[in-house]
Formats: structure tokens, C-alpha cells, sequence
């Protein structure tokens, strides 16, 4: 179908519903993004009168030029040469990093909502299951981030199967998953045991077996309950990923990137801001993608408010 | 049709049912002591009494969901628990249960994905019932877009499904105000003219069990038991039943024998006599 029949159905008397709706989703979609860049501008401006105040009167925090740069400095920044002579811009540079580094982030998340999903599945079945592993799975958070990354790297360096050999970026995607999946497990074990009573009987009154009741009842019934751990498990993973590259020293991410332009805070100020926004733009991202499957998942349940 | 069944034209036999909770602990309950209850093919059965008398419990041990301490529940010429597993019974509950997430059709269709059924032949089917309930129109909404009336008729159209010869009710109108629970009673009782289906049914409500009820049984609780049971005999029903003499006199006989003052064959005396 054209563009131009589309809108011809659109505008048809018989289904104004969906245009008028369509209309207002538009809006609203225009009024929020109106709002963010808003947001960002109050941000500048904040910024700027911070340094400017901190110029005349002394503030208890550095507002030098070294340690916040202005505005238009950063933005400046970020499109000079990486280094000296290099083609590549800063943007460039934190970009291509950022793109690195969600890649990874997925890869955990993607095998950290996996793992999760199969533990809630698994502790739901088994109520000696749930006894047995959720304390594991509790204390598996309390380890400290910084004293497991080296000892995963250690361990997976010896690691090949076949073909297959472990590199540090795995490292950094195993310890991604293992941030991502603990919220996503705890939320969906929640959810699947969110039916109620009577769905509970309604389903055994009608002889489901163990699969269709996961699939027709318990499944659907942990969406509202998923959906909002997905969300913490995408920024689990990306938190992950970003302090697991900085911790295993691997190249070519953003956490990396940080660091090496922190270095280099007294000459080029800019360069870590840029990276910094980086690492935003990677959480946003990791955002939108979450908010994406939300969508999806919950394209057939009750919406809040007025839809 | 289970009345043409060759196989028995008993629809539930109940023979000696105990169900004791949490036996042999010092808060040891019996909700069902010694019953003994038949319901004949095309028969209109109402379960009456105070909360706690066990008339849910009751129902549960016919529908297999639970098992009784002591005591055999057949369904169809079957154990109770073959006749769940080859779905001998419908069941509808005081809340709705529809999924949120499927539409009003698919929610009927429910039990006939379960049992395999094709796509084109459950959709079928469901609009077959969906149209029994006159909610045709709503094959596509979605539950929650439904008044408290709409959504128990689109329960009760999924429990009529698989077609089971039997119904099994629990208090299915107590949440719905009197208007609706009166319109209600009228839908079911055409829907089991049309289908000649067995009801056991649960109720609060002493005129919904006689309105509705070919025979009334009145259970006591601690321990949950059986102290009487009334037949009604209203033969069909219209609205100027629930304003007829033979109706109150019924209601009387049901309210006395809750309060365990006459007995069950005084009240049918009675009832005859108007």
C-alpha cells in the first residue's frame, strides 16, 4: 500500500477512531520530545550560570575552565581530531566506542534476561528449587563488581572449546549478563506467581498440562511484572559493561575511553565530557530499545489513563 | 447429550464425602461430613447454606480441584478425576477470570485451544457461543472494556466450550448488583433450556436458589453437612414467577431449613399445597 492510499483509508468517514488516535499520539510524542530538549537547554543554561557565579564568588567546588568546561567548549570538542594528525573526530571516536559497548551491553542483557527467565521458570516449578537457589541468587549480587571482573578474566582465559576461545570481551559480556539477570529473575518469579486463585482452578479444571499453564497463564499473567525488571536489567547491563571494560581493561568500548580521555582532562577538558555524553546516549539507547519490547509485550493489556 | 447417554442418566454421585483440613492439628477442621448427594441428568441443583458450611468445597471435590479426605465423587458414570481430564464439566466462578490479554473471543476459545482444537473450528465455535450469551458484537473486545454482567457471560459462555454435560457454579452472580443478577438468572436459565445441561450451583441468595433450582440443598456448617433438601416445583419460569405464592412459599421452606426449624418434608408439604 502507498503512502498516499494510506492516508486515503486514514481519512475515510468509517474509521476516524484510528486517525483521530493516531493524531494524538503524534502530538503527545511531539510535546514530549519538546519538553526533553527543554530540559536540556535548562541543563546548559544551569551550567553556564554556575561558572559564571563561580567566577565572582567562591564556590567551595572547582568551576575552572579545566574542570568544567563551557558549553560550546564541549561542543567544540567534539569535533576536533581525536589526536593529533588522527581523521577521526572525538564524536567519532565516542561513538563508534558507545556502538562497541551496546553491542556488548545486548549481548549480556540478552543472555542475562535468558538465564533469569530460566531461574524464575525453574523456581516457580520447584518450590525446593526457590528454597534452594534464591539465597544463591541474592548473594550472588553482593559480590563486589571489582573483585569478580579479574577472576573472570582469569578463568576465562584458559577457557576454549574447540574453535571457540574466550577473549576478554566475553569477560566483559559474562559480567554484563551477571548484573542483568539477578532484577530480571526476582521480577519474573514474581510475576509468575501472579495468577490468581480462580485462573489457577479455571486452568485446572481444564486439564492444562504443565506447559500450557506456563505458556496460556503464567507467561502472559508476569508481563507487568517483566517489563519493568527488563528495564532494570538493560541499565544493569550497561552499568556492567561500562565498569567491567574499565575493571578488564579492554579497548575499544566506552569505559575505556573514559578513561583514557580522563587523562587528558588538563589539556583537552572537552574530550571527557564528550565521552561522558557517551555513555548517556548508550543508556538512553539501551532505554529505548527496553521501551521498544514494553511495547510490544504489552500491546494487549489495559493501558494507564486514557490510551 | 448426557441425557440420551446410554452410560447413566446420573449426572453427579457423591457417596460418604469427608473433607478435613489440616488433620490431626489442634486447628483441625471438617468441612464435609459424610455427604452423600445424586443430581440426575437435566437437573437444577443449588448448594445453599452459611459461609463455612462447605458448599464450595463441596464443589471443588466434584471438580476434581481438590480430593476428598474420605469418600467417592463420580461425574458421569466416572471418577471425578477422569472426568476432569476428559472435561465432563464446565466451571464458572464469582470472578469472571477472563485474561486480560486475549480478546472476548479468544478467552472463550480458551478451553478449545487446550484440548487442541483447529483455529478455524474453535473461532467457530466460540462465536457459536458468544452469540447464546448475545455478546456477538463484542468478539473482539477486549475484557476490561466489559460491564461485571457482560464479562460473567463470557465466562459462562467458556464454560459451555467443550459442550461438558455439566455445569459447575460458584456463586457466578455474587458480585453483580440485583438488577443484573436477576437478568443473569433468566440468560442461565434459557441457556439450559437450549442445552439440556446438569448445574450445581452455589449461592448466597435463597431466591436465586429457588428461582433457579429444581432442587435446593440446604448444608450446615461445623462440620459442613447436609440438613435438608427441598424440590421446587415452579415449573418454568418468567419474571411473574418471582411475584407467584408458590415462589415466597419455596423462599420460606429454603429460610426455615437454614434455620433448621421444619423439616425438609414439612417444607415440601407446604410448597405443594399453594
Amino acid at each position: 500500500m502507498s503512502d498516499s492510499q494510506r492516508v486515503a483509508l486514514q481519512s475515510v468517514p468509517g474509521r476516524p477512531v484510528r486517525s483521530r488516535a493516531a493524531g494524538r499520539r503524534l502530538k503527545r510524542g511531539a510535546a514530549s520530545a519538546g519538553w526533553a530538549l527543554l530540559g536540556i537547554l535548562l541543563a546548559m543554561i544551569m551550567w553556564e550560570l554556575v561558572k559564571a557565579v563561580g567566577s565572582v564568588v567562591p564556590f567551595p567546588f572547582n568551576t575552572s575552565d579545566t574542570t568544567m568546561p563551557n558549553v560550546w567548549t564541549m561542543v567544540n570538542g567534539a569535533f576536533q581530531p581525536e589526536m593529533r594528525g588522527s581523521s577521526t573526530t572525538v564524536l567519532q571516536a565516542v561513538m563508534m566506542a558507545a556502538g562497541y559497548s551496546l553491542m556488548i551491553a545486548m549481548g549480556g542483557f540478552i543472555i542475562g534476561v535468558s538465564v533469569g527467565l530460566l531461574l524464575a521458570i525453574t523456581m516457580q516449578r520447584f518450590a525446593f528449587m526457590e528454597r534452594g537457589l534464591l539465597p544463591f541468587v541474592i548473594a550472588s549480587q553482593t559480590v563486589p563488581l571489582i573483585a569478580l571482573a579479574p577472576l573472570i578474566v582469569g578463568i576465562g582465559n584458559r577457557f576454549s572449546v574447540g574453535p571457540f576461545e574466550w577473549s576478554t570481551t566475553y569477560s566483559v559480556m559474562f559480567i554484563a549478563a551477571y548484573l542483568a539477570f539477578f532484577p530480571l529473575s526476582v521480577g519474573a518469579l514474581r510475576g509468575l506467581h501472579a495468577p490468581t486463585p480462580t485462573s489457577l482452578e479455571l486452568m485446572r479444571s481444564y486439564a492444562a498440562k504443565p506447559r500450557q499453564l506456563l505458556f496460556k497463564l503464567r507467561f502472559p499473567s508476569s508481563i507487568p511484572f517483566l517489563v519493568p525488571a527488563l528495564k532494570v536489567s538493560a541499565a544493569s547491563a550497561v552499568v556492567g559493561t561500562v565498569i567491567a571494560e574499565i575493571s578488564t581493561g579492554v579497548r575499544g568500548g566506552i569505559g575505556r575511553l573514559i578513561i583514557e580521555y580522563s587523562r587528558e582532562i588538563t589539556g583537552q577538558p572537552a574530550k571527557v565530557y564528550v565521552a561522558v555524553f557517551g555513555a548517556i546516549i548508550l543508556g538512553l539507547m539501551a532505554a529505548a530499545l527496553v521501551t521498544v519490547i514494553d511495547l510490544y509485550l504489552t500491546r494487549n493489556l489495559p493501558k494507564e489513563g486514557p490510551a | 447429550m448426557s441425557v440420551t447417554s446410554p452410560v447413566s442418566t446420573t449426572a453427579v454421585r457423591a457417596t460418604g464425602i469427608w473433607k478435613v483440613f489440616n488433620e490431626g492439628q489442634s486447628n483441625e477442621v471438617t468441612a464435609l461430613q459424610d455427604i452423600d448427594l445424586t443430581v440426575e441428568a437435566g437437573e437444577f441443583i443449588s448448594l445453599i447454606g452459611p459461609s463455612g458450611c462447605g458448599k464450595s468445597t463441596l464443589l471443588r471435590v466434584i471438580a476434581d480441584l481438590t480430593h476428598p479426605t474420605k469418600g467417592v465423587a463420580e461425574v458421569a458414570g466416572m471418577s471425578a478425576a477422569d472426568a476432569r481430564q476428559q472435561q465432563k464439566y464446565g466451571m464458572a466462578f464469582q470472578q469472571a477470570a477472563l485474561f486480560d490479554w486475549r480478546t472476548v473471543r479468544r478467552n472463550v476459545e480458551l478451553p478449545l485451544e487446550l484440548q487442541g482444537w483447529s483455529k478455524s473450528s474453535r473461532a467457530a465455535r466460540a462465536m457459536e457461543l458468544l452469540e447464546m450469551v448475545q455478546l456477538a458484537d463484542f468478539a473482539n473486545h477486549r475484557p476490561w472494556e466489559l460491564s461485571g454482567g457482560m464479562q460473567q457471560r463470557v465466562a459462562i459462555a467458556r464454560s459451555l466450550a467443550v459442550d461438558p454435560p455439566l455445569l459447575l457454579m460458584d456463586e457466578p452472580f455474587g458480585a453483580l448488583d440485583e438488577m443484573t443478577r436477576e437478568r443473569m438468572q433468566n440468560e442461565l436459565l434459557r441457556i439450559r433450556q437450549e442445552t439440556g445441561k446438569s448445574v450445581i450451583f452455589v449461592t448466597h441468595s435463597i431466591p436465586e436458589a429457588v428461582y433457579l433450582s429444581d432442587r435446593v440443598v440446604v448444608m450446615s456448617p461445623r462440620p459442613g453437612r447436609i440438613t435438608d433438601i427441598i424440590d421446587v416445583n415452579l415449573g418454568s419460569r418468567d419474571e411473574d414467577t418471582r411475584e407467584a405464592e408458590a415462589f415466597f412459599a419455596a423462599v420460606t421452606a429454603v429460610r426455615e431449613a437454614l434455620r433448621g426449624r421444619t423439616s425438609g418434608s414439612a417444607a415440601r408439604a407446604r410448597v405443594g399445597e399453594v
